[in-house]
């Protein structure tokens, strides 16, 4: 059995928030990072982390860090101290500094719209409409966008060795639906569904040389997201389209991937888990258990936490409560299952790192590892 | 009761028999769809198939040959927007499908809508339409003008990115009752509670009714955002207003 782990204390800034009785989960032996990286991989931990994946970023948050929208958006400094709130001030063992969705986009010459203190970016003009116009600009890596997020990521790998930094990449799918525009683009996937395929082939190089720009940078996981929701598509749409060159991008990408996918997924999670990912971060609308019953061993599950009910106008003790619930399904990780509004409340998002600690308290029969109840038997997967 | 041998239309035929469920909707449908002239239906199939050219050429033809422009909108285009919508529901089609028949409904507005503004027709009311600041996703606010217009409302569309002020304004400025807002991102839906502030802070609050809808938006967000109704789809989006038109008219 491994001693305890000796990294760096519990933040001052939690303590100062929290009391002097705020303790870490007694005999907890791993490091943020490699309890995220394990559980990534469906692997053992000694607790169920907290995490962002996309963005924990509040007003609350820009203030403790005196780090502000639209700035920290293009500022690698602001930037890297804004995400680090994330670990510093909620106790999450990730830190996720891409915010925004326009890493890719902006790089690509889209028209973005870099947002307000409480807006976000968004791009507001369509620039393509023939795939074979599309070229990657010579200095897409030197452009603003990733100039920022991959200095914040240099700056996070080397103030944050234990905790685990999250990149992201918004796959040629989603990158089309900024560049083309998404009415455009979904007409095309019946009107021309072949023009559709050549975006996503002239598409997928930028995505990748993103991918590995910022494992390059120091991030231990990449986000890979790619909007092919119910809300929009067919599950047969990612089937046809997408599946194939998601076998290839898990294979291609030299790192562990996080494929994250808006809404009610369920129609299509085992497409997903066929793809590769190593770990599929979901949304609130898909029951936990259902999700791992399909995913199985096959792919990890991270996120669930919903993000306008629960987390905006929700309590603390609501927060809790939910996390608590998702993590009895056994899923790999607990976080927000998107980006949360910017007028979530810190005291609220701490909920995520406590119940963490003290579910995987009750859940660690040797003192050591977290060993998830079986299901119900009503619920999802057959109890054993 | 009308049966499906009633419909001239084959097309229409297999589109009730294949993706209808409910007995309410299958008997609205077959009682419509027996009533209306064979080429109110080819309209309706054609929309539903999402050919536009051929919409527009047969909606161009009804009216040279006499077809009033009203019938032509309820009989033919919205009648088969009503399939199409049946079927975005029960999730047969998706957003793509929904678009393309959205397209073919446009070919044909193109030519009813002038007419039917000439012609003075009173609308049921003025809805202003936007999406909330931040967000820059239209696709479903635009189904929701789309059909609120078909509906007989008169609809003032904000684009997107809309402020809440600008939405205080566009009621001042149209006399209207009637407010959709839509959001996609879940971080954005917190601004249809500030545009509802912003009505209150205006002193109106109480004369408009707000609708809200999108993706993530569920009823219960609605309800938290002092909103007075929240429409799943287009078609709940009419039903909605009209509901909430009575109310405020």
């Amino acid at each position: 059995m491994g001693s305890a782990w000796k990294g760096p204390a519990i933040s001052p800034a939690i303590v100062k928030r929290r009391g002097e009785n705020f303790t870490r989960l007694t005999g907890e032996w791993m490091t943020p990072r490699r309890r995220f990286l394990s559980a990534l991989y469906g692997g053992r931990v000694d607790k169920v982390p907290a995490m962002t994946l996309s963005s924990v970023v509040t007003l609350d948050a820009m203030e403790i860090a005196d780090a502000w929208f639209p700035e920290a958006h293009l500022d690698a400094e602001q930037m890297a101290r804004l995400a680090a709130t994330a670990h510093e001030e909620l106790g999450l063992d990730t830190i996720m500094p891409v915010f925004h969705s326009q890493l890719e986009a902006d790089a690509l010459d889209a028209a973005t719209w870099w947002g307000t203190v409480d807006n976000w970016p968004a791009t507001n003009d369509h620039v393509l409409t023939d795939p074979e116009d599309f070229k990657i600009p010579s200095d897409y890596l030197n452009r603003p966008s990733f100039e920022a997020a991959l200095g914040a990521i240099r700056l996070l790998r080397k103030r944050y060795p234990d905790v685990g930094i999250v990149g992201k990449v918004y796959g040629p799918w989603s990158v089309g639906y900024h560049l083309v525009g998404i009415e455009n683009y979904l007409m095309d996937t019946i009107l021309d569904p072949d023009k559709i395929r050549r975006y996503l082939e002239v598409m997928l190089p930028a995505c990748m040389m993103s991918a590995h720009a910022q494992l390059e940078a120091g991030a231990d996981a990449i986000m890979w997201a790619d909007h092919a929701n119910r809300e929009l598509v067919s599950p047969e749409t990612y089937r046809d389209f997408l599946l194939e060159m998601h076998k290839e991008v898990t294979v291609e990408m030299g790192g562990p991937s996080i494929f994250h996918c808006c809404g009610e997924t369920t129609d299509r999670i085992d497409y997903f888990a066929e793809a590769g990912w190593d770990c599929f971060h979901f949304e609130s609308q898909v029951d936990p258990y259902v999700a791992k019953e399909i995913a199985g061993d096959r792919m990890s599950l991270m996120g669930n936490i919903n993000n306008p009910t629960t987390l905006f106008s929700g309590t603390y003790e609501d927060t809790y409560e939910a996390c608590m619930k998702v993590m009895q399904a056994g899923i790999n990780g607990i976080a927000p299952e998107g980006s949360v509004p910017l007028g979530t409340k810190n005291d609220v998002l701490m909920a995520l790192a406590d119940s963490a600690r003290d579910y995987s308290d009750a859940h660690r029969p040797d003192g050591r590892l977290v060993v998830h109840d079986p299901p119900p038997a009503d619920n999802g997967a057959e109890a054993d | 009761m009308a049966q499906l041998s009633d419909i001239a239309n084959e097309f229409i035929r297999d589109e009730i028999e294949e993706f209808l469920e409910r007995p309410e909707e299958i008997e609205r449908n077959l009682a419509l769809f027996s009533r209306v002239s064979p080429a109110m239906q080819d309209i309706a199939a054609a929309l539903i198939d999402g050919d536009d050219v051929t919409v527009d050429r047969l909606t161009r033809k009804a009216l040279d040959g006499g077809v009033g422009a009203l019938e032509i909108m309820d009989d033919g285009l919205i009648a088969g927007m009503g399939i199409v919508g049946i079927k975005f529901r029960e999730g047969y089609v998706f957003v793509p499908e929904v678009l393309v028949s959205a397209r073919a409904m446009k070919a044909g507005m193109a030519h009813i809508e002038p007419i039917l503004a000439a012609s003075g027709v009173e609308p049921i009311g003025t809805v202003i339409m936007g999406t909330v600041q931040g967000d820059l996703h239209d696709i479903g606010k635009n189904l929701c003008i789309m059909m609120l217009r078909g509906g007989g409302f008169t609809v003032i569309d904000l684009g997107v990115n809309t402020s809440p002020a600008e939405f205080v304004a566009a009621v001042e400025e149209h006399s209207a009752h009637l407010i959709g807002m839509s959001a996609l991102l879940t971080t954005t839906m917190p601004n249809m509670a500030k545009t509802v502030e912003a009505f209150k802070d205006a002193g109106i609050r109480e004369s408009v009714r707000f609708m809200v809808g999108g993706a993530p938006v569920t009823p219960e967000f609605g309800k938290d955002v002092g909103a007075d109704g929240y429409g799943k789809d287009a078609l709940a989006c009419v039903e909605l207003a009209k509901k909430l038109a009575v109310e405020v008219n």
